[in-house]
């Protein structure tokens, strides 16, 4: 689903450089549900951006479900995000002027779905996070954890490969963290690829994979299993 | 972003909403009205007034001896100045008169036909009391009967513009008949005489000594083709030399005499353009200042946005549809407001009814300046990084 | 004082911050109150009471008198004729009463005979009319009556201009070649609008520069360069029964103002006039219906049709104009309070109390005030020479007096306080907590 070879970012000011990413190796597959762990500054946030083709690189090549992103347009680009990923923020990021519906539906219009297949796809995915009845309600209406699960609910409406989450948990008390955790076990079980940012141990534990960063380097703990063989 | 969407943002932002739409409204209202204004004055300035308004040079003057106000002084004072103007080259005819066309107030006097006074009577006809060039000066077309000659001076003979004939006579012809101010022996073309008199074109022109020169007395000057400046440039000297004692006015051509009547309308309507020029600044500062303060204020958004998927020509054409969403619908209120504008300069001043089109014409004029104005900001909106949506703020 | 200075550093501090949408904002604001003032202040002066101590007890009185059997004429003319006034004067009831009309001449002194003589305005009037108007005199008097004499009152410019000093009172002049004696030179005056006289619209015009008495011009047959109107008159144009004439027939130049000292003066004085006319069409004359009319001064310019319909229609647009910017500002302004939101909830949030921010936002309407009432009074100069080249007879509007910029900087500070008002209360009353977490 993912991979990327020798990946390096590099950000300048006019006097410093700094090695964000120095020659990462990764590779995510289908189904698969990563943690990726490790202290601020250890370039855990870049590494998603980079992967949500957030952010540019500088060195190195990432495939995503096996087409290079590198040398995209802004318009190729943006396609491939609202097509095959799904983002999770930890500040949740719901627009507050738009209702749950409106908020849902915004990626699927700009993949230019008919607004039948819209009405159906939120519907869906309000259904899936169980907020189905509050579909007019704004985003200042919601508890945070309600407004986190929105936020899933509009990542998950475009059916997409992989979702990436950072640290989707972070602003939650553990109750509702709980909640959204198991959430997200429940989508990655319908067979959606996920890669979740977190400082948590216990959150770490729970996904079936564990990747470390630290300055810039991997250390994944799964580098060593077999690659679940096609899973 | 789809219309109903932006709307919904827009409600959600009611007293900003409802400030910039209050202003586009008013905006349009007034630009619609100043235009209309505008284009009436023009209208007004630009209709025919049967002069060949480039040929024609006008001068006001008035003998400064009280003597040579009064004949037999004046008529001698007189044609030594037109002996003298006619020696100047490119001059083709010069007349005195005691009024000349297209000016503001001047001598009238009502006429009727003898024999019928009260239906016939017509109040406040320009009169003009000059000399047998004057039809050559003003080239006047005769339609009926014939021009007066010098054989008609001191008779009470007199010539009238088509319009009055035809209000007098009706299919009548006119030649023969007697009215107060002597007998009809020729009918002209009309030609722009006096704006507030019972009309525009209505005139009666009789042949005669000015008697006396209280108020001054014009000179009419005919000149070639193109020596209009020439002759401009010498008029006040030549007439200086002929005699001394004696107030010289500015030196007109007729369509300088035609702007002059019309300056109030003409300013009025400079003014409003100004004003409207100043107003679509204003529209433009602020839909620059809106847009601007969206693409700052709205960082996060706009970065959700770019990592839900939407490309840089998207969050262009959002920024700039919301522009023009609220330009359409300001501009919606705005037809009330031109028309509501309209009847109340109505009740001041002259002018027009809004025609339909011109609203729609102001709508794309101001949706032009709205466009231009959030150009800028909207290029930088789409320069939003989409890890913006990443970095808590 | 200290905090004062504290709040308006830290007010100036934020415009640095963020300057172009402060100098927009402002640019608008000055805009529309610069419009806003050049027009007002060409209103205030076309429109203002000229002589508020005693206008209520002015009037212009006319008879709608002219012959012809028209019997739906019952506006009476503009101007009067000499017949008209001899009927409406010495009713006792006016405590003071004149005649008038403008001219012009050629005048000269007897020093300088050979110069070129430079023309001058004239009023044609009556002994009170100085007393009607409160006009000062700085040497001699009026006339002692309302008779023919060869007696001119003077302008104090004009007394400068021909004598180059104002003690001149027996001094004579030539005016069109008829030599005067000055019995009176008049203190620096004029009448803004001139009301006494606004036929023609000319009620923007200065006062004139010499007065001679009306039984004199009428003698000499100097004419109204107004309006004359001739109705039914039968003259041969011959100058030696001008006088004649111009006294027994419509020849209608003059307009009549008198002095009404209270309220049942006028009535008796519409009374006289009702009184008249019935005596008048008792004897056969008068033959269209009673059309008396005893304006008071401060209607005198809506009764003669001499108001400037461009300068109202002008108004209502300058008007809506400033309208457009103050929405407009206070648009901007909101912009700018919402981008300094968090700083102002974090203010809160360290303790300043509402009051503080409060001040703190007075102090921003002030210094506001400043810059947009000097910007103003730059635009409104532009405006108000930018209208006077455009829009004949309103040069003489166009001054400022301390009483003006007063009003008009308390006026700036209300629109100031305006516009930032409710980006104001929105940003210091809004719950905190909701500021502090976006």
């Amino acid at each position: 689903m993912i991979k990327i070879n020798n990946l390096s970012k590099i950000f300048r000011t006019d006097l410093i450089e700094t090695h964000a990413l120095r020659q990462i190796n990764l590779q995510v597959n289908e189904g698969e549900f990563a943690a990726l762990t490790g202290p601020s500054g250890s370039g855990k946030s870049t590494l998603l951006n980079v992967l949500g083709t957030l952010e540019s690189f500088d060195q190195g090549d990432y495939l995503l479900d096996g087409r290079s992103v590198k040398g995209l347009s802004d318009r190729e680009l943006s396609a491939l995000r609202n097509e095959k990923i799904g983002f999770i923020f930890q500040g949740f990021n719901l627009i507050k002027d738009f209702s749950l519906f409106d908020n849902i539906e915004l990626p699927l219009r700009y993949r230019g779905f008919s607004s039948t297949e819209r009405k159906r796809r939120v519907e869906q995915a309000l259904e899936t996070v169980g907020l189905a009845a509050r579909r007019d309600y704004h985003p200042s209406q919601l508890s945070g954890g309600q407004q986190q699960r929105v936020a899933i609910a509009r990542a998950i409406a475009g059916e997409p490969r992989i979702l990436l989450a950072d640290e989707p948990t972070g602003n939650l008390d553990s109750l509702m963290a709980r909640q959204v955790m198991e959430l997200l076990e429940k989508i990655n079980q319908q067979g959606c690829t996920i890669l979740m940012v977190t400082h948590d141990p216990d959150q770490a534990r729970r996904a079936n994979r564990h990747i470390q960063i630290v300055d810039g380097q991997l250390n994944d703990s799964s580098m060593y299993e077999p690659l679940a063989a096609g899973a | 972003m789809s219309v109903f969407l932006i709307i919904k943002s827009l409600l959600r932002r009611k007293v900003v909403t409802a400030l910039l739409l209050l202003q586009l409204a008013v905006t349009l209202g007034l630009v619609v009205n100043s235009l209309l204004l505008a284009s009436a004055a023009k209208e007004l300035v630009d209709q025919p007034t049967g002069l060949s308004l480039e040929q024609i040079l006008t001068v006001w003057v008035k003998p400064t001896s009280k003597a040579l106000r009064l004949e037999p002084a004046l008529s001698e004072v007189i044609n030594r100045q037109l002996a003298a103007v006619r020696q100047i080259s490119g001059v083709e005819a010069a007349v005195y008169a005691n009024q000349i066309p297209l000016r503001q107030g001047g001598s009238n006097w009502n006429i009727f036909e003898v024999d019928r006074q009260d239906e016939t009577n017509v109040d406040s006809v320009p009169y003009y009391n000059s000399s047998e060039q004057i039809f050559q000066v003003l080239d006047v077309r005769l339609i009926t009967g014939r021009l007066l000659t010098e054989l008609d001076r001191g008779a009470l003979n007199i010539v009238l513009t088509e319009k009055l004939a035809k209000q007098l006579f009706a299919e009548q012809n006119p030649v023969g008949k007697v009215t107060n101010n002597g007998t009809v022996v020729g009918v002209v073309s009309d030609f722009y005489s006096q704006r507030y008199a019972s009309h525009p074109f209505y005139g009666q022109i009789v042949l005669g000594p000015l008697h006396r020169a209280e108020q001054g007395y014009q000179l009419i000057v005919r000149v070639a083709q193109g020596q209009s400046e020439a002759v401009r440039k010498q008029l006040t000297d030549v007439i200086r030399n002929a005699e001394p004692q004696m107030d010289i006015g500015t030196v007109l051509r007729m369509d300088e005499n035609r702007d002059d009547v019309f300056r109030s309308e003409i300013g009025l309507a400079t003014l409003l353009a100004v004003l409207s020029g100043l107003m679509l600044l204003v529209a433009m500062i602020s839909a620059y200042s809106h847009a601007h303060f969206h693409a700052l204020q709205m960082q996060k958004e706009v970065g959700i946005k770019r990592a839900l998927g939407a490309s840089k020509a998207r969050v262009l054409l959002d920024v700039l549809s919301e522009s023009w969403l609220t330009t359409a619908i300001g501009a919606g209120f705005g037809i009330l407001v031109c028309y509501g504008l309209n009847i109340s300069l109505a009740k001041v001043i002259s002018i027009p009814a809004v025609p339909v089109w011109l609203p729609l014409l102001t709508l794309v004029l101001l949706l032009l300046c709205v466009t231009l104005a959030t150009w800028y900001p909207a290029r930088i909106a789409t320069r939003i990084s989409p890890a913006t949506a990443t970095k808590t703020l | 004082m200290e905090t004062l200075i504290h709040n308006l550093k830290l007010s100036w501090h934020s415009i640095q911050r963020a300057p172009l949408p402060y100098a927009l904002t402002l640019l608008i604001l000055s805009l529309g109150l610069g419009t806003f003032f050049s027009n007002a202040t060409l209103y205030y002066w076309m429109n203002r009471d000229p002589i508020p101590e005693k206008s209520q007890t002015l009037f212009m009185a006319r008879l709608n008198s002219l012959p012809g059997d028209c019997t739906d004429c019952f506006e009476p003319p503009r101007v009067i004729s000499y017949m008209d006034v001899q009927k409406m004067s010495g009713s006792g009831i006016t405590s003071a009463e004149a005649a008038m009309f403008s001219s012009n001449a050629y005048a000269k002194t007897l020093e300088n005979q050979q110069a070129t003589p430079s023309q001058v305005e004239l009023r044609v009037t009556q002994r009170d009319f100085f007393k009607l108007f409160n006009v000062p005199f700085l040497q001699g008097e009026t006339w002692p009556d309302n008779k023919a004499r060869m007696e001119v009152v003077i302008s104090k410019n004009t007394a400068i201009k021909f004598f180059s000093r104002t003690d001149v009172v027996g001094q004579d002049m030539l005016l069109d070649d008829k030599l005067y004696k000055v019995i009176g030179v008049l203190d620096d005056w004029s009448m803004l609008p001139r009301l006494y006289d606004v036929n023609g619209r000319r009620s923007a015009e200065p006062a004139e520069d010499i007065y001679i008495p009306l039984e004199t011009a009428y003698d000499l047959a100097i004419q109204s360069n107004t309006q004359n109107s001739f109705t039914d008159v039968d003259w041969d144009g011959n100058m030696a029964t001008y006088p004649q004439m111009a006294r027994t027939n419509f020849a209608n130049m003059l307009q009549f103002w008198v002095q009404l000292d209270s309220p049942e003066k006028v009535q008796q004085y519409q009374q006289f006039l009702k009184n008249l006319v019935q005596d008048e069409k008792a004897a056969g004359r008068h033959p269209r219906p009673e059309g008396n009319k005893l304006d008071n001064i401060l209607d005198i310019q809506k009764a003669m049709r001499a108001t400037n319909d461009q300068l109202d229609a002008f108004a209502l647009v300058a008007s809506l104009f400033l309208l457009v910017c103050v929405v407009n500002a206070s648009h901007l302004s909101l912009n700018r309070y919402m981008a300094n939101q968090y700083e102002f909830s974090l203010r809160r949030a360290l303790g300043a109390s509402r009051w503080q921010l409060q001040s703190q936002i007075m102090a921003d309407v002030l210094l506001s005030s400043v810059l947009a009432f000097a910007a103003a009074l730059v635009f409104a100069q532009l405006g108000l020479w930018t209208i006077n080249s455009l829009l004949p007879g309103t040069r003489a509007l166009a001054s400022w007096d301390w009483q003006m910029l007063g009003v008009m900087a308390l006026f700036v500070v209300l629109v100031s306080y305006l516009v930032t008002l409710y980006p104001a209360l929105k940003t210091s009353f809004s719950p905190l907590n909701q500021q502090l977490k976006q």
